[in-house]
């Protein structure tokens, strides 16, 4: 039995970001098992229309949860929940957790050479932009 | 332009500046909105949203600068490119002895491109009495027949001034339901002003803040959102009057706990604060609303300070 599309539940008012909003509600969701692997996901307009919101907003909440590997295109089916990425390497808490006691090593070794943590944040960005394209 | 002739933004303001006698009601303003952008004009009364607005439509002249709209300079727009604008005023002028069908009846006449399965549609949508005499209808109502008007040739731009100011809460949210659709497949732009930062919030990708005519702030809302946050500090000492914290907006220090609202917060801000003041740092998120609040604030006091 297929289980009814999540519901998600957005506070407009609040000063967290819709598209925030929306991208912790999928994660919780995703990470206590109510979407699973390969479940979609409601549509950009659907989870727009339902909740009365714009919906660049949804798009822009779909495509970082793309970004981060939590959802995944599919072909004639829209957004998924991400199967591969998945299984190889864990849930995205747990490979920022994994990748957690070697940027403490950094920061503290930054730290002890005097480095401000501004500094500190441009040395970060600057490998990032090297490694990452 | 792109190869059809179409310009690739609604709306272009360049350096707008609009004199009532000698004072400047628009000063040099910037504004810039592509198309299929829903986007909310914020400022207090008196800011200079209507002007704006005005001068958006060609009811008024730029005394120096440019407004174009839909690839047309706003004082040149002719029939052909109004035909494409949709309109709805503060208060819409409207004909008290014509019925509301005879109203529609009437204006619609004027668009080539009118959609009378829309318009009925949007008259249902909004149960607006089609046999009564418009001048005996509520200003709620009034205010649902001029939107009917100004949606009824979809129009490829939808510009509003205060639409919501009278309706109530769930004429509201049916008005913003059908903001979003004229929006929806991204070919529609919609621009609005209000005061009622909840609906912007709900519809509006981006905010423009107008002060004293003035944009002291235009970008997505989930921008400013994320870069303005209020600092709930508690150190181990009595702080110092001023934290010299950069991008402070707002800041109340009461001896060993302070308030600052800042804009442009990030880890190392944080962790510099923690670090020189040994202190608890809380980060507050800020709405729509309080962060208009603490921009106006903050400019006030500071404004105060330099007396």
């Amino acid at each position: 039995m297929s289980q009814p599309p999540p519901i998600f539940v957005v506070h407009p008012s609040s000063g967290v970001p819709i598209y925030r909003q929306l991208i912790d509600q999928v994660e919780a969701l995703v990470a206590g098992g109510r979407l699973r692997p390969g479940d979609t996901v409601p549509s950009v307009r659907q989870v727009a229309a339902a909740l009365g919101i714009n919906p660049m907003t949804v798009s822009k909440a779909w495509s970082r949860l793309e970004a981060d590997g939590v959802l995944e295109r599919d072909r004639g089916r829209g957004m998924v929940v991400a199967v591969s990425r998945d299984r190889e390497a864990g849930s995205l808490a747990e490979r920022k957790a994994q990748v957690r006691p070697l940027v403490d090593q950094a920061v503290v070794r930054g730290l002890q050479l005097g480095l401000t943590p501004a500094q500190l944040m441009a040395v970060v960005k600057t490998s990032l932009e090297e490694k990452a394209t | 332009m792109n190869g059809n002739g179409v310009a690739a933004d609604a709306i272009d303001v360049s350096g707008l500046v609009k004199r009532f006698d000698t004072r400047a009601v628009l000063d040099s303003i910037d504004l810039r909105v592509p198309r299929g952008q829903v986007i909310g004009l914020l400022g207090l009364n008196g800011s200079g949203k209507s002007t704006l607005i005005k001068c958006l439509l060609g009811l008024l002249k730029a005394d120096e600068g440019s407004a174009t709209v839909l690839g047309t300079a706003a004082w040149q727009l002719a029939d052909r490119e109004k035909a494409r604008i949709g309109y709805v005023p503060q208060e819409a002028t409207l004909y008290p002895w014509l019925t509301v069908s005879q109203t529609v009846a009437y204006v619609s006449s004027f668009y080539p491109s009118w959609d009378r399965a829309w318009g009925e549609e949007l008259l249902r949508r909004w149960d607006l009495p089609l046999g009564q005499r418009v001048g005996p209808l509520s200003v709620g109502q009034k205010q649902k027949l001029a939107l009917v008007l100004a949606l009824g040739h979809r129009p490829e731009l939808l510009i509003l001034d205060e639409p919501v100011a009278s309706l109530d809460p769930v004429a509201r949210r049916w008005f913003l339901e059908t903001v979003l659709e004229t929006a929806g497949d991204g070919a529609g732009t919609v621009l609005f002003s209000t005061h009622i930062t909840s609906d912007l919030e709900r519809v509006a990708s981006h905010v423009a803040l107008l002060r004293e005519g003035k944009v002291t702030f235009h970008d997505e809302i989930d921008v400013l959102k994320d870069r303005v946050k209020r600092l709930r500090i508690e150190a181990a000492a009595d702080l110092p009057a001023d934290l010299h914290l950069p991008g402070t907006l707002r800041q109340e220090v009461r001896g060993r706990q302070a308030l600052v609202t800042v804009d442009g917060v990030d880890a190392a801000l944080v962790a510099g604060v923690r670090e020189r003041f040994a202190a608890e740092v809380v980060i507050d998120n800020l709405n729509l609303e309080e962060i208009f609040l603490e921009l106006h604030d903050g400019e006030a006091a500071a404004t105060n300070r330099a007396r």
